[in-house]
């Protein structure tokens, strides 16, 4: 009896949870279909302010720029994460405390800290030899910075998952180093590439306040496009481009839940 | 069937030197392989090898028996080249690999653990190690074809490898380093991971496959039945070094030290304590030994001994008192209690009466049977 | 030939080649993150130690200036205004994260109580809106609790805010965000540490103790204290840094830490105040991670907090 009703009672808890959890995101969609721009009362549906996106210049070369840095700058981190999430797996009867101090501190360095650190050091070293102005190459700099160790944990761990005598068979089978590597040890590890790399990618583009300090004034991305569009006062366009970012968001969501479902399968 | 997979060992159009090695004859008469004075240490104290010198015979199936850590597995992993001797020279074939990289031997292993590649099918597995020496595509086709036969694989080359059971693992194992033909196949312990029933099978196919392909098989073990069955010669090794090395019933039946007695199943040894000719003085009493050396130790095997019935007198025959019997349908085994000593006896079940538990027995053996062995 | 003469050359052969390896496989990564985040963080806690130039660049002589900048002493004495920011940031940090633990562990317990189909599900919708941008969220809320909407007037009808003044911007907004912001990080970790419970433990305890209640406390809490920690870890470190939330949400007054530190490089140009705060931050999080750890060996299970 008692039992029943604490079930009851968290099953209400979950729902209001979950209300909680989509109301924001929910009041975001509605009003980017809003025929006026009151952001309190909705009046007629109406896709005027998708219209006006499409125009604006602003709009689309932070969108190329969010594209870019998120592409290139989690290449990148796949590279030189999956370089040293080997070498963490083949040395790891070393003693490597240093390295895996060097991989989780950008993983727990506070944000705003990152940011300023990356900021007042890229300014600097622009001041004293002209290179490295902010802008997009300094960005990708710091994207790359914090994508590394996540990229570095993932594929290490896949590789601490394997039988360590499939590398003994590969060498026994006749497979030169260059061959281990591309027969053996990338196919194998694949799985935890993609996974890397979309993680990167979703770590970039959701990131601000890394981007925000090492951003030059041509390089803004969406979030500061849109950053800088709250400050100057709310206009009822940011509803309708941060939709369609909650958009890929959700599409991103029922992809990753049909991968785990075919995988349980 | 035998005929297809030895027609693909000596087949002349294969560009292996393994193939050429395999059916040149004056090479069959040579040592397949020659170990000289290997030395390994790992780290700083733990010796596992403190000087091999051994020569194992093309053809032969070969067996390195002892316990963990006796450096029986270490020996294989430098004949696959895993793992790089400290000192000591290695020869395969005649030729000096003491120094080449395990991906340019001529040598397969047979993981313990089978390592087929996951990410691989079945098919794709076996064809890694052609692929990776570069043979032709349509040859690749044909030996994997060939081998899935001879193994017996049937329909099971397009599985992915995790849908396999134990058995079919070894099997696929098996078949991954035999389609390579290499000069010497090696076993890790191959059997080990399977049940009891599975493993006899097994045994008895391995042993199939080795005679028909007569390749070198070098099969590492801790389990002494499993030596006996399936060898042609043995070698027992104990802390770094070769104790003794011979067929199986030479070790089983003549062994060098009281090691390798017991590492083979024997319990009754005694010291002698005095000699006059051909009678030694043992705990047990007096006994009469046909050239059964000058060792301190006497070996009397149990199966070579004989229960009567109450007392007796003559020679070799020793009273006794059953302490225990353990009744296994085709013999029983006997714990006998010799005056001060014990002593174990297998008496094969033929219908005639047992004795039980406190009954008084004669013990007889024959004076050819008694070894005698160093400590 | 003396064997142990001959080990070191093949020994060392293969010590080279393994040193050759770790190097080619390990030094791009690290020589990265030591050069675009070790040296930036090491000239950033030096930056603390200089004095503000006429551009909110750093200068010499080094001093303590900023510290005590920091510390409300300025040019027209002493103002509590930097001390308000750091309080307001250790209470925000305190209630938040106290807040998230009350919601996010009923809500995990419940997850580990459904169907094992639903489960992966749930926890996919409770952690899918923090993949959307942290501004895009708070954006959310500023709709949510502007002036006039539902939420705004019912509060007004209450009686707890002043007319036509909305929810936000308020130290009550930022809580909100907070709260909103982190919930995800708690509910896995305690998931994760639900999902390990031993129920023949929660079994014995009923027997043994009457109430449910102390069965539960000494039955079912100790086991998920480890996912607990970590979450708590999770939540706090990065609460405590917060720049978005308190920006957007919080106005004038609900101003903490990190929006003290990002405005030294921003709009108030002094570099070394900034890095002062910096450092601040810095020693929270470490002694955070330090305590947490500590207190997780101590609980023992061999559980380590990994982050």
């Amino acid at each position: 009896m008692r039992k029943r009703t604490l079930k009851r009672g968290l099953t209400a808890f979950w729902w209001l949870t979950l209300a909680f959890l989509y109301l924001p995101l929910a009041v975001v969609v509605l009003f980017s279909f809003n025929a006026s721009n009151s952001a309190a009362n909705f009046t007629d549906v109406s896709l005027r302010w998708y219209y006006r996106l499409l125009g604006n210049e602003e709009i689309l070369s932070a969108f190329a720029n969010s594209m870019v840095l998120a592409i290139v700058s989690s290449v990148v981190a796949l590279v030189v994460g999956c370089l040293i999430g080997y070498g963490m797996y083949r040395h790891r009867h070393r003693k490597l405390g240093w390295l895996i101090v060097l991989i989780y501190l950008p993983i727990v360095l506070p944000d705003i800290v990152f940011g300023i650190s990356e900021m007042a050091f890229f300014v600097q070293v622009h001041r004293l030899t002209g290179f490295l102005q902010p802008g997009l190459s300094t960005m990708i700099i710091a994207h790359v910075t914090f994508q590394i160790p996540f990229v570095a944990l993932i594929v290490y761990s896949r590789f601490v998952g394997l039988d360590p005598t499939l590398f003994e068979a590969a060498k026994d089978l006749y497979a030169t180093p260059i061959k281990r590597v591309v027969h053996f040890m990338l196919p194998t590890i694949k799985p935890a590439l993609i996974s890397a790399f979309f993680l990167s990618f979703t770590l970039s583009v959701d990131d601000f306040v890394i981007s925000f300090f090492t951003a030059g004034p041509e390089s803004a991305t969406l979030p500061i496009y849109i950053w800088g569009a709250i400050k100057k006062g709310v206009s009822p366009e940011i509803n309708a481009i941060a939709t369609l970012m909650i958009g890929a968001v959700a599409v991103a969501a029922i992809v990753s839940l049909m991968f785990s479902r075919r995988r349980q399968a | 069937m035998s005929d297809t997979i030895t027609a693909a060992v000596t087949d002349k159009t294969a560009p292996t030197p393994a193939a050429r090695a395999a059916h040149d004859a004056s090479t069959r008469e040579a040592s397949a392989i020659a170990m000289q004075g290997l030395h390994k240490r790992f780290g700083r104290d733990t010796v596992a090898l403190a000087g091999v010198d051994l020569a194992i015979r093309a053809g032969e199936f070969f067996t390195l028996l002892g316990p963990s850590g006796c450096g029986k597995t270490t020996l294989l992993r430098i004949l696959a080249g895993l793992e790089e001797a400290d000192d000591g020279r290695l020869l395969i074939g005649g030729r000096d690999v003491t120094d080449v990289p395990p991906h340019r031997r001529s040598v397969n292993t047979v993981f313990q653990s089978y390592a087929l590649f996951p990410h691989l099918s079945v098919r794709e597995n076996l064809d890694f190690g052609l692929k990776m020496r570069g043979v032709a595509p349509a040859e690749r086709k044909a030996r994997v074809a060939r081998i899935a036969e001879f193994i017996q694989l049937g329909d099971l080359v397009e599985r992915r490898v995790d849908q396999l059971s134990g058995g079919q693992r070894q099997r696929i194992a098996l078949a991954r380093a035999l389609v390579c033909e290499p000069d010497v196949l090696l076993l890790d312990e191959p059997l080990s991971a399977l049940d009891a029933g599975l493993r006899s099978q097994l045994q008895v196919e391995l042993l199939r496959v080795q005679k028909r392909l007569g390749m070198t098989f070098v099969f590492v073990t801790h389990d002494q039945d499993e030596a006996m069955v399936m060898s042609d010669r043995i070698a027992v090794l104990n802390g770094g070094l070769i104790q003794q090395v011979g067929p199986p019933r030479e070790v089983y039946e003549h062994p060098v030290n009281a090691f390798v007695a017991r590492f083979m199943g024997h319990d009754n040894l005694y010291p002698v304590t005095g000699r006059c000719g051909d009678r030694l003085t043992t705990p047990l009493g007096e006994l009469t030994a046909e050239a059964a050396g000058s060792g301190a130790l006497l070996l009397i095997r149990p199966e070579t001994l004989d229960l009567l019935p109450g007392d007796g007198a003559g020679t070799n025959h020793l009273p006794a008192r059953v302490v225990e019997r353990l009744y296994r349908g085709s013999h029983a085994e006997y714990r006998l209690a010799v005056g001060e000593s014990t002593l174990q006896a297998t008496v094969n079940n033929r219908g005639r009466h047992l004795p039980e538990v406190g009954d008084r027995v004669t013990v007889t053996v024959a004076p050819e049977d008694l070894v005698t062995l160093s400590e | 030939m003396s064997y142990s003469g001959v080990i070191p050359t093949a020994r060392s052969r293969a010590m080279v080649r393994e040193a050759r390896h770790l190097l080619f496989t390990v030094a791009p990564g690290a020589t990265w993150i030591v050069i675009f985040l070790v040296l930036p963080s090491a000239y950033l806690m030096a930056v603390a130690f200089m004095t503000n130039g006429p551009y909110g660049l750093p200068e010499m002589p080094l001093s303590l200036e900023s510290f005590r900048r920091l510390a409300g002493f300025g040019f027209l004495g002493w103002s509590p205004g930097n001390l308000y920011t750091l309080l307001r940031s250790l209470w925000q940090t305190l209630v938040s994260t106290g807040l998230v633990v009350l919601v996010a562990y009923p809500i995990a317990y419940y997850i580990s109580t459904c169907r094992a189909k639903w489960r992966p599900i749930m926890l996919l919708l409770v952690v899918v809106p923090s993949w959307t941008n942290q501004v895009i969220r708070t954006f959310g809320w500023m709709n949510l609790l502007a002036p006039g909407t539902p939420l705004s007037s019912l509060a007004e009808s209450l009686g707890l805010i002043a007319p036509n003044m909305g929810l936000y911007p308020s130290n009550f907004a930022v809580t909100l965000g907070l709260v909103y912001n982190f919930l995800p990080f708690m509910v896995l970790p305690l998931y994760a540490a639900f999902e390990k419970l031993d129920t023949a433990q929660v079994e014995a305890a009923q027997d043994l103790y009457a109430s449910p209640l102390r069965a539960f406390w000494h039955a079912v809490f100790p086991q998920t204290l480890p996912g607990l920690l970590a979450g708590i870890v999770l939540v706090a470190i990065p609460a405590f840094g917060m720049y978005v939330i308190p920006e957007l949400l919080g106005g004038g007054k609900g101003m903490m830490l990190g929006n003290l530190v990002a405005n030294q490089f921003s709009g108030g140009a002094n570099w070394p105040l900034g890095a002062a705060g910096a450092i601040l931050m810095l020693i929270a999080t470490f002694v955070g991670l330090f305590a947490m750890r500590r207190i997780g060996k101590r609980l023992g299970g061999g559980e380590e907090v990994v982050i």
